[in-house]
């Protein structure tokens, strides 16, 4: 990830525009891109800044490249790199070495007289004896420790220049975010990925449904009612590559400016094709849930109607999504939970959270071997074996 | 008074912040009391709280009291904190004051100039009050200091948060930028929280610390409280009142060393000179072509342009190359040798404008230069050599630029650096730590016709530098 030194954005009545290179105006970065993987392959051994310098160079006659964009580039071709970075303090064991034999002899002049009579170049050369090195030798040990002279191990790099372009976007992006007050995102189909993983980023969620099967989330933190706070920004930097794998949303962020007190808006949506370097989420959670579904089919069944994460259960910060809901035609609704193999931590937590929700008729199906691990499962809860029959759940409704 | 329906609501820490659940039927009295504490109800959460900035805790508390209620606490996660076997030097007059002035509130600044002791007036207020307490200082170096200081005063071997070190122990040191990051898990866990160079903490960012910390009792230290953006105002509600000042002037002579200025003009060598004219020129044609459009552009414009004009981004370079020929010219090296010699035998300062110039010097002359990557057993082998004249000289960048304490540093030297009259201040404090009747000495090596000049000028116009002779050698 970058920092927020590295970011670039321009503002445009009152939206904010984080840099992109795109297709039709970066075309020729591509190739910018292949040199620069080239740079560091080629580069096992050699120092940071070296490295940096010659990334730097290819950009010389670049018209419209600010600087901190090559600096951006650096950036993520170092998060995939391994720097020798002199972990067992050598150099620092060496400098030490060194400056305490230099120490009798202070100063160490050019121009000798009969007070001062160390020269830099004998008392050097004395040193460099003892020691058995070239002094060149001695003097580049004594600094590799600093972060733009460690050299480079290994460099893992990304899949191609177009990777690394991609990388360079969603980063961007990342980074307009790290300022961020506030984030909205208006959801459909994958509803309960992007809030599970704003609740991982630690974000607070505040949900108001739209039409059926759309929400609007609202992503903040603790503090943000008390006053304008960046401090979660970062965690919704952290949450956007999830946002990107998921598709059918869009999102607007408050992000603070350098005027007091005001803000830009930060629009994002799945027709801005960032690319995420996360894999999407997978239709069904549970290979269960996708059997059932298949069973069942699109009928209507004693009255019933099986529909697919038909809806949020919430109560503040706690949430219940159930896989299915059962609408019967006279608009009685049950909701349908399949339990299949997971930890027992996992379905202890699970069931923690349906209690809070037990005032919703929620039916829980559970496979028989895991049935006696979980604590507090309910009496009327479905068992099964291999797979759920619909006509075990059929009689349950009814 | 019966306990069970006097209890009007339920406080906790959640992340930085105080939520109150309020016992039902008992809003009305919660507003009456709390009516000048920021409380915004937050229905995010189920059921719907209070929540106000961890700040308002030791008011809250207050309120409650006075008013004759109860609350259930959940918020002090305070832990015991002994001390082993502290040493801490009798207080001079002074810093008795201070202490005096501090105690009665228990909040509060205390604005003392580096080198009347300010670490030792809050090890004294430590050792008395024997609380869970958070120490934020405003760089590494710094936070190593007061660990040592700590466990040399107190006896205690302090928890660090910080320079990936997470160790939160019951008393504790961190930075501002690490505070930042971690107070909403902390902000319970200290009874007194001690900021340390405190004119840091009003930054947008950096108030933060403040305003996640539950601690009743703060304090804040500096020598220079003033904020060019005035929101020093601030420290007033994130630390408390301004309850000691000792100026600068109070205490020159008597408690510290007495000092000279001495201004060494250095020329660039021919060499240099030419490649310092080619640079100037390359920035001033640059910025003369582009005033013929535009008459005000100036510098930042330059700057703006870089995104977008190749000939804008080498007129940056070419200014980076001028800078860089000042900061590190030969001759201030030959100046430096004649210092040396001068100043024979007693320990000498040297502070550079950039970490290259500090590690050239420290390859050139072999003296020890501490700089931001140094470990901290590296450090305190550094100074503790310096201090015991193991090592003849000490260079560094801002990184000792504030606070860190070189006792018995006589002689100090600048090449380059920023020209903010904090900084001049910061670092004078650094040879003014009395020692006998001898005077300190601040050489500052500037280079002749550039813009340091120019920045000279500037650092003497600060307070510190007022009634100083100015010599040249």
């Amino acid at each position: 990830m970058l920092t927020r030194e590295h970011a670039i954005s321009e503002y445009k009545d009152g939206r904010i525009f984080p840099d992109r290179l795109t297709r039709q105006n970066h075309a020729h970065y591509v190739g910018y891109a292949e040199q620069m993987l080239e740079i560091y392959r080629e580069g096992k051994g050699e120092m940071r800044k070296e490295l940096h310098h010659r990334v730097h160079a290819i950009f010389k006659d670049e018209p419209g490249c600010p600087p901190r964009r090559i600096d951006s580039f650096c950036k993520l071709l170092d998060d995939v790199s391994t720097y020798d970075r002199d972990k067992g303090k050598k150099s620092a064991a060496l400098r030490i070495h060194v400056f305490r034999l230099a120490a009798p002899f202070h100063p160490l002049v050019r121009s000798v007289d009969r007070l001062f009579d160390h020269s830099e170049d004998t008392v050097k050369a004395k040193i460099a004896a003892e020691l058995k090195k070239d002094w060149p030798q001695i003097e580049e040990g004594m600094f590799a420790d600093v972060k733009e002279c460690h050299r480079l191990k290994e460099f893992k790099g990304y899949a191609g220049g177009e990777e690394l372009l991609s990388r360079y976007n969603v980063a961007q992006a990342q980074a307009t975010l790290f300022r961020a007050v506030k984030m909205v995102v208006w959801v459909g189909s994958d509803f309960k990925t992007i809030l599970r993983y704003a609740k991982l980023a630690r974000l607070i969620h505040t949900i108001q449904p739209l039409e059926p099967g759309r929400y609007r989330f609202i992503f903040e933190g603790p503090a943000s009612i008390l006053r304008n706070t960046r401090r979660y920004g970062i965690y919704m930097a952290k949450f956007l590559p999830a946002l990107l794998a998921c598709s059918d949303w869009k999102m607007e962020a408050r992000i603070q400016t350098r005027r007091k007190g005001f803000t830009a808006a930060f629009q994002l949506s799945t027709t801005d094709k960032l690319k995420s370097h996360l894999p999407g989420p997978e239709e069904f959670d549970s290979s269960f849930e996708e059997a059932f579904a298949g069973k069942w089919g699109d009928e209507t069944r004693e009255g019933w109607r099986l529909v697919r994460e038909g809806g949020i259960l919430q109560k503040g910060q706690k949430v219940f999504i159930p896989d299915f809901v059962l609408e019967h035609e006279d608009g009685r609704r049950v909701y349908l939970e399949i339990v299949g193999f997971w930890t027992p931590e996992y379905l202890q937590a699970k069931f923690e959270n349906l209690q809070v929700f037990k005032e919703h008729h929620i039916l829980v199906a559970a496979a028989e071997a895991v049935a006696d691990k979980i604590p507090g499962l309910p009496d009327n809860a479905i068992l099964f074996k291999s797979s759920l029959n619909i006509k075990d759940v059929l009689s349950r409704l009814n | 008074m019966n306990l069970y329906t006097d209890t009007i609501f339920k406080l906790s820490f959640v992340r930085g912040t105080l939520e109150a659940a309020i016992v039902r039927g008992k809003t009305g009295i919660f507003m009456e009391i709390m009516q000048d504490i920021p409380f915004t109800y937050d229905s995010r959460v189920e059921p719907g709280v209070w929540r106000c900035d961890a700040l308002h805790y030791a008011t809250i508390c207050q309120r409650v009291r006075e008013a004759g209620y109860h609350f259930e606490d959940n918020v002090p996660r305070w832990r015991q904190v002994r001390w082993e076997n502290p040493k801490i030097p009798p207080l001079r007059p002074e810093q008795k004051e201070a202490v005096n002035a501090w105690m009665p509130g228990k909040r509060g600044v205390i604005v003392m100039p580096t080198g009347a002791g300010k670490t030792e007036v809050a090890l004294y207020i430590m050792r008395e009050l024997v609380a869970a307490t958070l120490i934020v200082s405003p760089v590494r170096d710094l936070m190593y200091q007061w660990h040592r200081r700590i466990l040399n005063g107190l006896g205690y071997d302090a928890g660090i948060i910080g320079d990936n070190i997470y160790k939160d122990y019951p008393v504790s040191v961190t930075t501002y930028d690490s505070a930042f990051i971690h107070m909403d898990k902390l902000g319970a866990n200290f009874q007194l929280i001690i900021f340390d160079e405190c004119h840091h903490l009003p930054g947008e960012s950096r108030r933060e610390a403040a305003l996640m910390s539950a601690a009743p009792m703060r304090l804040g230290l500096t020598a220079t409280p003033e904020r060019a953006d005035e929101r020093h105002i601030d420290l007033d509600r994130l630390i408390g009142p301004l309850v000691y000042h000792l100026p600068i002037a109070s205490v020159r002579g008597t408690t510290l060393a007495d000092y000279d200025i001495v201004r060494i003009p250095v020329h660039l060598s021919q060499e240099e000179q030419e490649r310092y004219n080619t640079a100037s020129r390359r920035v001033r044609e640059y910025i003369i072509l582009k005033k013929k459009d535009d008459p005000s552009f100036d510098w930042l414009d330059l700057m703006a342009e870089t995104a977008n004009d190749p000939e804008a981004r080498a007129a940056q370079t070419a200014f980076y190359l001028k800078q860089s020929i000042q900061d590190r010219a030969e001759e201030k090296f030959r100046v430096l040798e004649d210092i040396f010699r001068i100043h024979i035998g007693e320990p000498l300062m040297i502070f550079t404008g950039s970490n290259a110039m500090a590690r050239d010097i420290s390859c050139r002359f072999l003296v020890p230069c501490l700089l931001n990557h140094c470990g901290k057993r590296e450090r305190m082998e550094v100074l503790d050599g310096f201090k015991n004249n193991v090592y003849p000289a000490l260079v560094a960048n801002q990184v000792l630029d504030e606070g860190v304490d070189i006792p018995g540093a006589k002689v100090a030297v600048v090449v380059g650096g920023g020209t903010s009259s904090r900084q001049a201040k910061q670092r004078l404090g650094r040879i003014l730590r009395k020692k006998g009747n001898k005077r300190g000495i601040l050489y500052e090596v500037v280079c002749e016709e550039t813009g340091e000049v120019q920045r000279s000028r500037q650092r003497r116009r600060s307070d510190a530098y007022q009634g100083t002779r100015h010599q040249r050698i």
